[in-house]
């Protein structure tokens, strides 16, 4: 026996191979021999280890560490350092991604830790091609109890107790096809596995046969005694190579151990094994297709009965199983029913390999016990969603399944649960999907998948999948007529009850699947030509410019920028925005969410472009609009809604008139946004080009005190409603009314209300502040006390990733020195005499997962603590004050205190005289989402007054400005410019803008990062 | 006879056409023969034209319209010469959602082909492909026997260009 | 190959799982052989390969072998530890040959600290 002191065992499955592997272990064989280690060390080559995404990847035994990603060129110094040294190489081991932490042990990482290793306990662990190996682990103990104790009833019993089900997807009990197959009776019997492994995005099978093709060789031999069959055939796919390989030489050495061929381990018993090579067709999955196949055909299904187990191949009784199925007879037979079925639940026994694939941290095979919550395979154990995106859906069963969306994360993941979820088992492939997907654009592609794979034998297959994807075809593409949903539904249920065989009874799956979860983004498609994802590109020019709420024409304005035509670049963000230098400070920028540069190296900065332009184009003059319509309209709120309400319809020739409640225009973006980051005469220039038009805005004038509802709704024809969200919500603490105690909206706005008194000292909040909440407005709020002199700590209930705050918000916050406190939650307001002096928290962990697919924080009992503060600033959130509404009006508020809107309309109110929009409709929001509502409320008023008077719609003027076209050939990586800031110990004494904008030709060369998606080549 | 045999010779080299009445003389009365023939016969010649589908269907004792049947039926067969070089781009669920879309029309527009079609110069053929099981490493395009994963469009051509 | 009996799959078992023991689970002794540059140059290599052989040859599958970086104790090199399950690790020093052999049968195997070799005995 030859003694190592170490194993390294290298992965050699197809991911692995893919990413050179191969290289990998020779450059380690030539350097454990150079450095005379080959004699110590042993080199062993396994089947998939399973963390496909990490690949070349190689664990190093007896300690277990684990190396990702390595490269030849990391050889010598891993062996230099590792195994030589014995310290391992901290560069190649595996990074959690959401905490950065090293972990060097394979069986510390969550991914592996959170398993269940059963189907897949050799993977990474044996050389598949040794069969001895397999062996030592307790291989072919399962055939050698069968054939030397057990009847072929008894086996059937055992596997029948086990509560085993097909784990190729439909969930048929194993143990009952056994039994009906062997009570067929007739000399010839197969036994059949399926390794046509064909949904896309499932490689379970694969792994299994390139890891532990023994596995399956003892499954079938103990399936072969149980039917009485002596012959079996493994139809696997030409696709894998390695796997149909390992198969081989599978085969090869169990024959030569006699436990394949003529008297299996002398017991008399024969059983012959052979591999059948797929060619290439989905159908063949399905079991009487696959059995025409072997037979040398066209491999079409045939109608059933008769059932295999009475006339499958060759009209003989045939059991067919999948890959993982029969991998788990051995250990079953071996280690008893009742040891398989300790795991699981209720209905659904044992494990389930998955493949984890899409758009998750750690791509690869994963074996988790049946009834597993979606949220731990995908967060868990997946690592989350990479890149920062928002969980979309996961599909499961591939094109014959269904999505489970986000609000279904705590579903447990068995037979029964996620057929109630509309989705199915299947073989296993898990497609994990970001917001980035279009659910039609998904039914789309499986539809075509599921057309173009039909074998053609049955009409309502044949056509019928043909007429669907045509029909999602011109809803993707901009053709979408009302009805077509109906019509997909109607096709659908004929589909699933007339098809011959599995893959056409499945195929409308997918649609009925994302309709019930997505209708709403079918109906954007049909009605609003509009992709919200993002994906269907006919619908729209450009990503960033799909993803603006206002639509702005980005690849125009960056084109212009790069032809320093900045004047221009200016006039074409006019077009769609009033308020282009606010947003080019403090807009959420949506659109480089969805930049394609992305997939490259960064988003392009779209919004310190645009910033740039309103700071160096020089403004357009502007004139008054004459007054040419009769209608008098009032807008109630000068933020941006309001705002841009009044400006579009004052271009339209309308008299407007702004009532405003606070001394200053701006609403939000005056009292809520602090000047450091958008400074007031920035916000004033473009308010006052406003006013310019003729839109008159009265300040100090709240609607329903100074002056009354009834007037405004006598006086003028049509008011707008756009108040905002002004009013911070309550912590439902105990305490919370005593002094030092402020909202977040509230402190802001009383700074920002008597800022002089604040900066002299006479309004203070104290020594130290407590800020409770996540978003923009904990932040700012905290970002200015800081300003003031203050102390803060931010105290969060969830972690940063579930912030709803900008992530360069919080960045800054954190420079300038402000503590953030995650999983904290406030519990009372410790006062005395009458004044805040501290308050009582609890530590907080992650539960199960609520509708936004965020973990919901649940109390650590007796974890509290008491800081002690001298102010606390709740900004948990805001709600609209429409306190002004009269009670009798015929304008309705709902439960969360905002506007309701007409059915079918988007700003219309319950009352045909007022509409709304903004944070007082949608609770509170983006500005330019505002600007956005104000957009559309503007041409909902117009278009009611000119239908009103029989006259035909209004036109915009044309306003054409050429847009040059330059683009890079080949684009170099080369990430965003970076924003020139004041430093965080100079910004922190006073309130000057902290971004310091582009210099031109930073500017210039930022723009010309535009890949110009929008351009038709 | 001859007919057919000068049919083939267009194509293939007398040894060539030695092999492949060798594969078939090895399957020769075996049940479900037919599609390992093919199989091993495309291996061999790169492609299936009609003239072999009419020997091996003749020496085989299966009608021309069986074989026929056959190799329009299942994906791997094709009956057109090949490229020098095959580029599959996978279109399989889970690189399609990782951008394998937007691969495919760039490799069109470099080709300027069809899926399916080979280069004039007959250097490649385009292809895609659903699903190779390399999910892990999304997108995936495949040339000849190299895998290259995580594949952005821009940084295609770069790739072709390492095959001439 | 000759076929297989069933008792021929036990055989097969117990021999191969002495090769592959050290890919799982945790063991009775760990030994450590200290392999910085300055073990090395002092002969940390030979100290090494006579560990190797002594576990062949006495067959155990008990022991793993692991190496180190300097601990910084240059002038005593070579040294190496012997961690036994459930008892203070044992550091010996200026190691060759022969006092490997004899660490490995009367301490490694018999439990017998070698208290002449012995550096140090390390407390947690």
């Amino acid at each position: 026996m030859k003694v190592f002191r170490s194993h390294i065992l290298i992965c050699g499955g197809t991911g692995c191979h893919a990413t050179g592997s191969a290289k990998v272990k020779q450059a380690l064989a030539i350097e454990l021999d150079r450095q005379g280690l080959a004699d110590e060390i042993k080199i062993v080559e396994t089947g998939c280890n399973g963390f496909c995404a990490m690949g070349p990847i190689m664990v190093v035994y007896p300690d277990g560490i684990i190396y990702m990603m390595i490269q030849p060129e990391d050889v010598p110094e891993l062996v230099e350092e590792h195994l030589l040294k014995g310290r391992p190489l901290a560069r190649l081991l595996y990074k959690e991604p959401s905490t950065e932490e090293t972990i060097p042990a394979m069986n510390d990482i969550p991914f592996f830790a959170l398993q269940e290793l059963r189907v897949l306990r050799n993977k990474g662990l044996i050389d598949p091609e040794v069969i001895d190996e397999y062996i030592a682990r307790d291989g072919y103990a399962g055939a050698a109890k069968a054939l030397t104790e057990m009847t072929s009833e008894e086996i059937i019993k055992e596997v029948l107790d086990s509560g085993l089900r097909g784990r190729g997807g439909a969930g048929f009990p194993t143990g009952l096809k056994w039994k009906f197959a062997s009570q067929s009776q007739n000399d010839v019997k197969y036994v059949l596995c399926n390794a046509d492994e064909g949904d896309p995005g499932a490689f379970m099978d694969r792994s299994v046969l390139e890891a532990d093709p023994h596995a399956v060789l003892e499954g079938m031999v103990i399936a072969a005694k149980a039917i009485g069959a002596h012959q079996g055939y493994i139809y696997c796919r030409a696709e894998y190579p390695l796997a149909l390989r390992r198969l081989d030489v599978a085969i090869k050495q169990a024959t030569e151990y006699g436990l394949l061929g003529k008297n299996i381990l002398d017991t008399g018993f024969d059983f012959d094994l052979e591999v059948y090579q797929g060619a290439g067709a989905f159908v063949c999955g399905e079991e009487t297709a696959l059995m025409t196949s072997i037979e040398g055909n066209r491999g079409m299904p045939r109608p059933r009965p008769p059932f295999p187990a009475v006339s499958g191949l060759w009209q003989k009784p045939s059991v067919l199983n999948n890959v993982e199925t029969l991998a788990s007879v051995g250990q079953i037979i071996a280690k008893g029913s009742a040891w398989f079925s300790n795991v699981g639940n209720e209905t659904s026994k044992g494990t389930k390999v998955f493949a984890l694939t899409g758009d998750v941290n750690n791509v690869g095979l994963v074996e988790v016990p049946m009834g597993t919550s979606l949220g731990t395979i995908v967060y868990d154990i997946g690592g989350g969603i990479p890149n920062g995106k928002k969980f979309k859906a996961a599909q499961l069963g591939g094109p014959s399944g269904g999505m489970i969306p986000i609000q279904h994360l705590n579903a447990p993941v068995d037979y029964e649960n996620v057929a109630k979820l509309g989705a199915i088992m299947g073989s296993g492939g898990l497609i994990v999907m970001n917001e980035d997907m279009c659910p039609v654009d998904m039914a789309r592609f499986f539809m075509d998948f599921c057309q173009d794979e039909s074998c053609g034998k049955c009409a309502p297959c044949r056509e019928g999948t043909k007429r669907m994807l045509e029909i999602l075809t011109n809803i993707c593409e901009g053709r979408g007529k009302e009805g077509d949903i109906e019509l997909l539904e109607e096709m659908a249920a004929v589909i699933k009850d007339s098809a011959l065989c599995g893959l056409g009874q499945t195929a409308p799956n997918p649609v009925l699947s994302t309709l019930r979860y997505f209708r709403a983004e079918y109906e954007a498609h049909i009605r609003d030509k509009h992709c919200t994802a993002g994906v269907c590109s006919a619908l729209f020019k450009s990503p960033c410019q799909n993803a603006c709420p206002i639509g702005m024409d980005v690849p125009q304005y960056m084109a212009l920028v790069r032809a320093r035509r900045f004047d221009d670049a200016y006039r074409v963000m006019m077009k769609t925005n009033p308020l282009p230098a606010i947003c080019g400070r403090v807009c959420d920028h949506q659109c480089q969410f969805k930049c394609r540069r992305n997939t490259l190296d960064e988003a392009l900065a779209i919004k310190f472009v645009k910033r740039f332009i309103t700071d160096n184009a020089t403004r357009p003059v502007i004139n008054p609009v004459p007054v040419d319509r009769n209608e008098k309209i009032a807008v109630v709120g000068a933020g941006p809604a309001g705002l841009t309400a009044a400006k579009d319809l004052a271009l339209r020739g309308y008299q407007v008139t702004v009532f405003e409640e606070l001394p200053e225009p701006g609403g939000m973006t005056r009292y809520g946004i602090p000047s450091y980051r958008l400074p007031r005469n920035i916000l004033a220039g473009e308010i006052d080009d406003i006013r310019a038009l003729g839109v008159e805005i009265k300040c100090n004038t709240r609607v329903g005190k100074d002056v009354s509802f009834k007037d405004v709704e006598k006086k003028y024809d049509y008011i707008y409603l756009a108040p905002g969200a002004h009013k911070s919500q309550r912590m439902k603490v105990e305490g919370e009314d005593v002094a030092g105690v402020f909202g977040g909206v509230e402190f802001l706005r009383d700074f920002n209300l008597n800022e002089d008194a604040w900066l002299k000292g006479t309004k203070t909040l104290g020594a130290k502040v407590a800020v409770i909440g996540g978003g923009n407005s904990a932040i700012d709020a905290a970002r200015c006390a800081v300003r003031l002199g203050s102390d803060v700590t931010i105290l969060y209930r969830r972690t940063r990733e579930d912030m709803p705050a900008a992530e360069e918000e919080i960045i800054a916050a954190e420079h300038e020195g402000i503590k953030i406190e995650y999983f904290v939650a406030p519990k009372v307001i410790v006062a005395e005499k009458g004044t805040v002096t501290g308050i009582t928290c609890e530590r907080m962990k992650a539960g199960a997962f609520d509708n936004s697919g965020r973990k919901r924080p649940v109390v650590i009992e007796g974890s509290e603590f008491t800081l002690g503060v001298d102010a606390v600033v709740a900004a948990i959130g805001q709600t609209p004050d429409l306190s002004f509404v009269p009670e009798k009006s015929d304008v309705t508020v709902n439960r969360w205190e905002c506007f309701d809107l007409a059915e079918g309309s988007k700003s219309r109110t319950t009352s045909e005289k007022f509409y709304a929009g903004g944070d007082a409709v949608t609770g509170p929001w983006t500005v330019v989402g505002a600007i956005g509502a104000g957009h559309q409320a503007a041409e909902d008023i117009d278009s009611a007054i000119r239908v009103k008077n029989g006259e035909l719609p209004w036109e915009a003027p044309v306003d054409e400005i050429d847009i040059p076209f330059e683009i890079d050939e080949e684009s170099e990586e080369q990430p965003q410019a970076a924003m020139p800031e004041l430093d965080a110990a100079q910004r922190k004494t006073n309130f000057d803008e902290v971004e310091l904008g582009y210099d031109i030709e930073t500017a210039i060369k930022e723009a010309s990062r535009c890949l110009r998606c929008d351009a038709e080549v | 006879m001859d007919l057919e045999y000068n049919e083939l010779l267009e194509e293939f080299t007398p040894e060539q056409i030695k092999e492949l009445d060798g594969i078939i003389e090895r399957h020769k009365g075996q049940p479900g023969g037919l599609i390992p023939v093919l199989e091993r016969a495309q291996e061999l010649l790169g492609f299936l034209p009609v003239p072999v589908q009419k020997r091996v269907g003749r020496e085989l004792g299966i009608p021309a319209s069986h074989v026929y049947g056959v190799v329009t039926f299942y994906s791997f067969f094709t009956m057109h010469p090949r490229g020098k070089h095959t580029v599959r781009v996978c279109l399989g669920t889970a690189c399609y959602v990782r951008g394998g879309k937007k691969i495919a029309e760039k490799v069109e527009k470099i080709f300027g082909i069809k899926e399916g079609e080979t280069t004039p110069d007959r250097m490649f053929t385009y292809e895609t492909v659903r699903c190779l099981g390399a999910c892990g490493l999304g997108p995936v395009v495949v040339v000849d026997e190299d895998i290259h994963g995580r594949v952005k469009p821009d940084k295609l051509k770069e790739i072709l260009q390492q095959y001439n | 190959m000759a076929k297989l009996k069933i008792e021929d799959l036990k055989k097969i078992k117990e021999r191969v799982q002495g090769e592959t023991a050290l890919r799982a689970g945790a063991k009775r002794v760990k030994v450590t052989v200290h392999m910085g540059t300055c073990g090395i140059a002092a002969g940390a290599r030979e100290v090494m390969d006579t560990l190797m052989s002594e576990i062949e040859e006495a067959g155990v599958t008990d022991v793993v072998v692991t190496t180190s970086g300097c601990m910084g104790l240059c002038s005593r090199e070579p040294e190496i530890t012997v961690e036994i399950i459930e008892q203070n690790p044992i550091l010996y020093e200026f190691m060759n040959s022969n006092k490997m052999r004899q660490v490995f049968k009367r301490h490694i195997l018999e439990g017998e600290v070698q208290t002449p070799f012995v550096l140090a005995k390390v407390t947690e």
